[in-house]
């Protein structure tokens, strides 16, 4: 490990501990403390006594558990990769526009969804997917779509899911990158340039290797925010009459365990699988964007 | 030349994506329910209009609204400072400090990062009630002060965009550990600060299920949870309320454009300082 | 400030992860008021604020208690009333039942799902009134079968608030202008559902593009999809023949577009079919909510028919399509004033006659309430006799269990009828959604 590389003051704390102290015990209050009491409810039943794999068999037994994974999957692949495509070659794109009214103005307006994140953009996408009130109606129609209903039909959901997220979550990556891309010195740019490479290359040579880091940043987070889809499906059953149902994902249904049929053991296995295969992923993202690599 | 077309298409592309619905929502806050139908979505309404959605959205429950309103700000403004407290120095010390269990520390704010909310929710309930703070502010804001993306955010610009040796030479100049993060650190950090900080607004002033489960009085609730709560009382999206609602889809679309305008706000505010400030760190390296 | 408290939530946390003490709450076992007179074990009675939770239609009855008891202590919170399956209740309570504290002394709900699980050991959130607590006479009071979803093997959790009992509906000028004659059977009105085809397409006869469809057709034919047996059994045969002639009816009229299958309170239906009734059976509440309210139809033009039939029944029966009730916690420490206070919003003519939109369960103020419409002038013709008719027509035979079998008819049925698919081939599809939704919820399934 790299910690030791300091030595002389070895002794006691470190002055580092002082500086996460704070941060270290809202860690452990709010973050480890509930995630072990959740790995403690996993194993045990509702009586308090040892449980094994019981409640793990019994969520995967539950008929709603395959369809509410499968949902989350579709999702997740389409928001990833159109993140990942649309996020970084936007950035750039925004990054090579060469008037800086056009290029903050470009900025601004991307952005500008990110500070309608939650029940908000929900509440306005409710509408917007609505064909009788909707300002692209004539999108809609285009693709067939006449009624509130066929819109929220089942197979489109997982697209939907992804607009109402890129919708808003996109911006603020833009912003992110583009503010990453700017840490990249004018001068390794100009030299890519001198030596004759396309903007196309130097953005494939240069700069997306230099942003690999933020890439990785980006990905964790969107996962850890796309496997946890809860309030978009919860409010879109809600305005639909329960046409989409309340067990659509994952997250959902670890909700309807606990709150709805008393079971926070079950609740509990469930949330405890998302995150086995949350930190699965991350770890592939962190290893892929060498995340803890500080030089 | 058709390089420069085809990105000049991609650009207006999205900027007509990302704006088209938030047009949207400007223009029909100011109708009434029959012009929301029967008018085109991109005519405006009338002053007449939005004057008496603004009526009925304040007349809805004694003025809840501005209650709730007044619920968000205290609520992701108190989180906001305690989150800048602990985040910016915590993310300092893992980018650029050495101590004994730094990496353990990186990868366990990693994990808490994906537990699903819906995991962390219940046992941070029967903690918090345990201490009888269910129902105070400190429910809702403590659970948010917690915010490993901050500290993570901070972490990863210090790690890229601030030189060891700028900070190794504040050190040999004699400054303590303290006071080389408070007079070298912090300034060059300014950019992530402003970060930091917006996202903290932002994810708390958004955040639903939290303040859901901790706040049972409506008195309490955030403006998040009291628009759900709007959703609940129109007619289109709750029939049983009956035909006497007090929530029309227009006023529910104004509620909506009022729950988000202070973020709104702020960004416009902040948004030159914000990328700007990245630019600024670059320079510097 | 902030960090002792943190240390005090992170003691705490410890010391709750150490002990794992067992979750799932019985009833208090505070022996002080268990051998109270109520047939419950009552909390420790106190001086203090009676909690009221209402959702926002409803505020007007605390309101209006609050008037007329100036010196009554209330701390009203509104919130979604359990609408569209939310849940919220049932969600807090849960949150409560493990903090043992925060509940609600008295609460509204609009579905009629909370008895099945509030009555159980398990939560006991909900007090029973018919064991002292309530006089009976008050009870009695109830329309018959008002208060068949508030019981749970003979105990009563709940006072209804309204009935919403389904009617047939028609627009008087229409139908005169056309030369039909209101309909009496299902058989009859299906007929005249070919006849609007042909002869003015595009009119309506009903809709079945929401959630209660099933409330309005399938329980009103006495299908038996949803029979609850006891506290957790229940009954399902969605492919009965009773099942399949609504569902064969439905098919019949989605196809020659007289039973419009968009949802009653989308902007859709409004838009493009809102002058286009010309019948509709559904709850008495339409008349307010869709007539007045959402469609605004002119004053003058629709009236009421009594509760369709079939032809082997020997008089209507019908279904419910909500309805709210309220709820008295079983925890609370004002007794005296919670009794109060659901009695009054429930029977008192100053709220129900007056005030509420809906049809009282109290038969007494329903009287009254009918009265107050009839004199509107809105409506062609007498509204009270078919309304007050069915009122006590509903079929007892549909149950309310613990979970909404519209929820599952919803998420089953109506996306397949989106996708062109026919009811008939879509009731096994219902059958075992059903079935596997009352597993999930411990229900033991006959079929």
């Amino acid at each position: 490990m790299r910690s030791v590389t300091s030595g002389g003051r070895r002794f006691g704390p470190a002055p580092g501990h002082l500086f996460v102290s704070g941060y270290v015990v809202l860690l452990v209050a709010f973050g480890i403390g509930p995630a072990l009491y959740a790995l403690y409810l996993a194993f045990t039943t509702n009586m308090g006594y040892w449980a094994g794999i019981d409640n793990f068999t019994k969520t995967f037994a539950d008929f709603r558990f395959l369809p509410a994974v499968g949902h989350v999957a579709a999702y997740l692949v389409l928001w990833l990769v159109s993140l990942t495509v649309l996020v970084v070659t936007l950035a750039l794109v925004v990054h090579s526009v060469r008037n800086r009214v056009a290029g903050s103005a470009l900025r601004f307006l991307y952005y500008i969804p990110g500070a309608l994140a939650g029940a908000s953009s929900v509440l306005l996408w409710l509408f917007v997917l609505d064909p009788s009130v909707s300002p692209v109606a004539w999108l809609l129609s285009a693709f067939d779509l006449q009624t509130f209903n066929q819109v929220i039909a089942p197979g489109n959901l997982p697209l939907i899911f992804t607009v109402i997220a890129f919708w808003t979550g996109a911006g603020s990556w833009i912003v992110v990158l583009y503010g990453a891309l700017n840490t990249i010195p004018h001068e390794v740019i100009e030299a890519a340039r001198m030596d004759g490479a396309s903007a196309l290359t130097t953005a494939l040579r240069v700069q997306l290797p230099m942003l690999r880091k933020w890439i990785a940043y980006m990905l964790i987070l969107s996962l850890a925010g796309g496997t946890q889809l809860f309030v978009e499906p919860q409010l879109v059953s809600q305005a639909s009459f329960g046409v989409v149902g309340t067990d659509y994902s994952v997250n959902q249904l670890a909700y309807l365990y606990a709150f709805n049929q008393n079971d926070f053991n079950g609740s509990a296995a469930l949330s405890i699988i998302l995150l086995i295969f949350s930190v699965a992923c991350a770890a592939l993202f962190v290893a892929r964007g060498r995340l803890f690599d500080v030089d | 030349m058709s390089t420069k077309a085809l990105t000049g298409a991609l650009l207006t592309l999205f900027a007509l994506f990302f704006t088209i619905p938030i047009l949207w929502l400007l223009l029909a806050s100011s109708k009434s329910p029959a012009e929301l139908i029967d008018s085109s979505p991109y005519a405006p309404g009338s002053l007449g209009s939005l004057t008496d959605n603004w009526n009925s959205l304040i007349a809805f429950q004694d003025g809840a609204v501005l209650t709730w309103l007044g619920n968000s700000v205290k609520y992701a403004l108190m989180a906001l400072v305690l989150t800048m407290v602990v985040s910016i120095p915590a993310g300092y010390a893992l980018a650029l400090m050495s101590f004994a269990g730094r990496r353990l520390l990186l990868i366990v704010t990693l994990v808490v990062m994906l537990m699903p909310a819906t995991a962390l929710v219940l046992p941070t309930f029967l903690e918090l009630s345990y201490v009888d703070l269910i129902n105070t502010s400190w429910s809702v804001v403590l659970p948010f002060s917690f915010f490993p993306f901050g500290v993570y955010l901070t972490y990863i610009y210090f790690g890229t965009a601030v030189p060891r040796e700028l900070l190794e030479a504040a050190r040999l100049d004699g400054c303590s550990e303290a006071g080389t993060f408070w007079r070298v650190a912090l300034p060059l950090a300014k950019p992530v600060v402003a970060l930091v900080a917006f996202f903290s607004f932002t994810n708390n002033w958004n955040n639903f299920f939290l303040p859901y489960v901790m706040l049972p009085v409506s008195d309490a609730y955030p403006m998040q949870v009291g628009l759900t709560q709007m959703l609940a009382s129109t007619p289109t999206f709750n029939p049983v309320v009956g035909a006497n609602a007090e929530v029309q889809p227009p006023t529910l679309v104004l509620a909506t454009l009022l729950s988000v305008a202070p973020v709104l706000i702020v960004f416009l505010f902040s948004q030159r300082f914000l990328v700007a400030g990245m630019t600024a760190g670059a320079t510097k390296s | 400030m902030s960090p002792k408290k943190v240390f005090i939530a992170l003691a705490a946390l410890l010391t709750i992860s150490a002990c794992g003490q067992p979750v799932g709450n019985g009833k208090t076992t505070d022996d002080a008021g268990a051998n109270s007179p109520y047939g419950f074990t009552t909390a420790a009675q106190k001086d203090g604020e009676l909690l009221v939770w209402v959702d926002s239609t409803r505020l007007d009855a605390a309101k209006a208690y609050q008037a007329a008891h100036p010196d009554a202590k209330l701390d009203i919170v509104t919130y979604d009333g359990n609408a569209n399956g939310s849940n919220t209740l049932k969600t807090k309570v849960q949150l409560f039942d493990k903090a043992k504290a925060g509940w609600p002394d008295v609460a509204f709900t609009t579905d009629n799902n909370t008895a099945a699980w509030a009555s159980q050991p398990s939560s006991g959130f909900t007090a029973p009134l018919n064991k002292g607590y309530l006089d009976q006479a008050t009870l009695d009071g109830f329309a018959k079968g008002a208060l068949d979803p508030c019981t749970v093997d003979g105990t009563v959790y709940c006072l209804r608030n309204d009935l919403a009992h389904v009617v047939l509906w028609y627009n008087k000028k229409l139908l005169d202008q056309f030369g039909y004659t209101v309909p009496a059977t299902w058989e009859e009105y299906t007929a005249l559902g070919a006849r609007v085809a042909a002869e003015h397409p595009g009119y309506i006869i009903g809709t079945a593009g929401d959630a209660w469809a099933p409330e309005v057709y399938m329980w009103g034919s006495e299908c038996p999809a949803n029979q609850v047996t006891g506290a957790k059994a229940i009954t399902v045969k969605a492919t009965d023949a009773k099942c399949a002639r609504a569902a064969s009816m439905l098919d019949t009229l989605i196809a020659n577009k007289t039973m419009s299958t968009l949802s009653l309170f989308g902007a859709d239906f409004a838009k493009t079919q809102g002058d286009k009734v010309l019948m509709l059976p559904g709850p008495n509440w339409y008349g307010g909510a869709v007539f007045q309210g959402t469609i605004k139809t002119p004053a003058g033009e629709i009236g009421v028919a009594p509760a369709l039939k079939w032809a082997d029944q020997p008089a209507p029966v019908t279904g419910n399509v909500g309805g709210g009730a309220w709820w008295v916690s079983s925890h609370s420490e004002h007794l005296d004033a919670a009794k109060d206070f659901v009695t009054w919003v429930t029977t008192n003519d100053a709220y129900q006659a007056e005030l509420a939109p809906g049809y009282p369960a109290y038969s007494a103020a329903a009287v009254k309430w009918l009265a107050k419409q009839q004199a509107s002038g809105y409506w062609a013709g007498d509204i009270g006799a078919p309304i007050t008719a069915a009122a006590g027509a509903v079929w007892p035979g549909w149950g309310a269990p613990e979970f909404s079998p519209e929820s599952v008819w919803a998420k089953t049925v109506i996306p397949g009828m989106t996708a062109g698919k026919t009811v008939t081939s879509l009731l096994p599809d219902w059958q075992k959604a059903i079935e596997q939704e009352a597993q999930v919820f411990g229900y033991t399934v006959t079929k």
